[in-house]
């Protein structure tokens, strides 16, 4: 089908959401690298950190290709409200079971998304998504282990991961905020629509943490905001540490 | 990240051989002078495994510590191309402490005992860490300079006689060759950036250029010890040697980036072959040594923090079956 | 007192620069799982290393990204360190022997010679 100038939108919008959160969750997880809670554990949270800077790299140059600015300048001289990720990804770190299961919940969806993408009409894009594929499931394997194990570790760790998943689990469901664009991207084949991806993740989530004897909080209403511009406190003043060497002078060559 | 051990040196009347079996000792120097590795459950003079305990044990802290100076730049890193690479050298940089844990227990000490001899401050590393990393510049002479120095000292150390922690270091040699290219290809777009950048980076070489004169040690003594340890290959050069290589290899990259270095004495004598410079302040080196650096204590507290913070995570889920034993190679 | 780092993520850690916390006891840090990765189908595994971990499943997962986060890998095993049987380097005299031992090498079957010898036989037999 031919596409209008609200198909491009909606794909721009789509990837935007796609690379801002990765952006931003890959800054956030960067942080535990040197600090994590073993060495081997740290040197594999850190590679995954690098997939998703990396994975976003690579989406804001589609972006480029689709006219807007280079990758470095739209990632590091935008504030907060020109940001589309979802909140979920902004908190600071926390303690590990909050980083885990914001991994476990957020990559869960990635990886529905890019498997969904494999099949979206616009062909950079379904190349993207078939390229990330090893590297995404190597994160889902990562993040079930872990909550595999904590569940069935101390009293204390089953608290934790417990309480982790019922605070974050609301803003699990706000990766999902619908876009403006739902029926647009729908119709031409671009995307299966937020709603779709949010069942099919669903579907996946909850038997897992089921299985691990987790209780899941299904009644939960999403918080939505992030995907319009609304945001936490913590973004700005993330954005603002992210982008400290490249404003000294954003015309050099760094 | 390593410069040269700080070699104990016991008591002189205590020779390094004393009350060794003097068959097997032969025996065990006769493999070394035949260039064979020396492996973990082989016979070998107390002293041998003491001094390599203490050295590995000192590099492996050196990489731990070591990701913390640059660390400090990780959330900052302009750019995406800076982002990741830094992001990697600095997982690189644990990776290595890994390795070299690893190639120390195999001499019977366990990584829980290391790492409380680091945090309670009774093992040392490599003294440059106890420096902060004020500016982006800071993170890229370190990336180039540091790496640049504990590549003369590892490859050096790759030939020596342990056969454990030559392959550790076989292994982060070749990984440390993308961490130099990306140290110096950072320090060039400083240098050859913006005013603001150029002296961003000459400000950050002239702040860090004594503690890399510091890298490698005060001047040896060449003392009975030193030969042992030296013909048993545990230490493969002198500190000065490897100063030597060090200058030879990067004082002149360093100045054909315009930059310069704050020792008026610097300079490569035509005749002798040799690099004359000021010797650097060794009182202050001790000073830093010994605990009274500028970030020692955030150093030391900040990987205290991290074990403790990870605690719980790594009791709930150890095995109760859980058995301990030396790690085989 | 708390840090106040050159590193945004330290201060944010709020540390007590006194704390003389995160003494760790034996086996806080796991035990040991010895790591084979085989680099591409139809070569054997080859020994890279160790992991410390609480189980397979997580070794697996930390051998992973610490031995082949660069480079080729096709398939990686992971075995507890305490179950793995080695010879002594002492005993390694017992290795020795093998390669004196003639009978178990192709050269030591030399027969052209006594084939000749008797196809000469035979033929001054008939001649």
């Amino acid at each position: 089908m031919e596409f209008t100038e609200k198909h491009v939108e909606g794909l721009k919008d789509l990837l935007y959401r796609m690379a801002d959160d990765l952006l931003i969750l890959g800054h956030r997880n960067s942080e535990w690298t040197g600090l994590g809670p073993i060495l081997e554990e740290d040197i594999a949270f850190s590679s995954m950190a690098q997939d998703k800077v990396g994975q976003s790299l690579a989406l804001y140059e589609i972006l480029h290709e689709l006219g807007e600015s280079d990758p470095d300048t739209v990632a590091f001289t935008r504030n907060d409200f020109q940001f589309h990720n979802c909140q979920m990804v902004e908190f600071p770190i926390g303690e590990y079971d909050f980083s885990l299961v914001r991994h476990f919940f957020y990559d869960h969806a990635d990886a529905l998304r890019f498997e969904a993408l494999t099949e979206t009409v616009f062909e950079p894009l379904q190349m993207v998504a078939k390229k990330f594929k090893g590297e995404i499931k190597y994160h889902t394997m990562h993040a079930n282990s872990w909550l595999k194990q904590l569940a069935n570790g101390s009293e204390e760790s089953k608290i934790r991961m417990q309480q982790s998943i019922n605070e974050l689990f609301p803003h699990a469901l706000g990766m999902f905020e619908p876009s403006n664009f739902e029926q647009e991207l729908m119709e031409s084949g671009l995307f299966i629509g937020e709603a779709a991806l949010q069942q099919r993740w669903l579907d996946t989530v909850v038997p897992l943490l089921e299985s691990y004897g987790y209780t899941v909080p299904t009644d939960a209403a999403p918080l939505f905001g992030g995907r319009k511009g609304v945001h936490t406190e913590y973004l700005q003043p993330l954005l603002d540490e992210m982008t400290e060497v490249f404003r000294i002078d954003p015309s050099a060559e760094w | 990240m390593y410069g040269n051990a700080y070699v104990e040196n016991p008591a002189a009347t205590n020779s390094l051989t004393a009350n060794e079996d003097p068959i097997k000792l032969a025996e065990f120097e006769a493999r070394i002078a035949a260039g064979e590795k020396i492996e973990p459950n082989d016979w070998m003079p107390e002293q041998y495994k003491k001094q390599l305990i203490r050295m590995i044990e000192q590099h492996a802290h050196s990489e731990i510590i070591g990701a913390l100076p640059e660390g400090t730049w990780i959330t900052r890193a302009p750019g995406f191309r800076r982002k990741l690479a830094l992001m990697a050298k600095v997982q690189d940089e644990i990776g290595h402490g890994q390795l070299l844990y690893s190639a120390a227990e195999t001499l019977g000490k366990s990584r829980e005992d290391m790492t409380n001899d680091l945090i309670s401050g009774k093992s040392k590393y490599s003294n440059v860490f106890n420096y902060p990393a004020k500016t982006w510049a800071d993170s890229a002479v370190i990336a180039w300079l540091i790496d640049a120095g504990a590549i003369v000292n590892q490859l050096a150390n790759s030939k020596g006689s342990y056969g454990p922690y030559c392959r550790a270091l076989e292994r982060i040699c070749a990984e440390e060759s993308f961490h130099l290219k990306y140290g110096h290809d950072n320090v060039v777009f400083l240098a050859t950036g913006t005013p603001k950048q150029r002296e961003m980076v000459q400000d950050a070489l002239s702040r860090w250029w004594e503690p890399i004169m510091h890298f490698f040690g005060p001047p040896d003594k060449m003392s009975v010890h030193t030969e042992v340890l030296m013909r048993w290959k545990v230490k493969m050069g002198t500190n000065d040697d490897m100063r030597q290589t060090f200058l030879d290899m990067y004082v002149p990259k360093i100045w054909d980036l315009g930059l310069t270095l704050p020792d008026p004495n610097l300079k490569k004598n035509e005749e002798t072959g040799k690099w004359e410079y000021t010797e650097p302040n060794w009182e202050v080196f001790k000073q830093v040594i010994n605990g009274n650096g500028p970030c020692n204590k955030e150093r030391l507290a900040v990987r205290r923090k991290a074990e403790e913070k990870g605690r719980w995570v790594r009791n709930a889920i150890l095995r109760k079956d859980a058995k301990y034993v030396t790690p085989l190679a | 007192m708390k840090i106040v780092s050159l590193d945004p993520r330290v201060t944010r850690e709020n540390i007590d620069a006194e704390t003389l916390e995160g003494e760790l006891q034996p086996l806080d840090h796991f035990e040991t799982y010895e790591v084979f990765e085989q680099r591409k189908r139809g070569t054997h595994h080859v020994h890279v290393g160790n992991v410390h971990a609480p189980s397979h499943e997580l070794a697996m997962v930390f051998a992973k990204e610490q031995y082949t986060r660069r480079g080729q890998c096709v398939n990686l095993w992971v075995v507890r360190t305490s179950d793995i049987f080695v010879t002594e380097y002492m005993d390694s005299d017992i290795f020795e022997t093998t390669a004196t031992k003639k009978y178990r090498e192709p050269d030591a079957y030399k027969v052209i010679d006594r084939i000749n010898a008797f196809k000469a036989r035979e033929a001054a037999k008939n001649a």
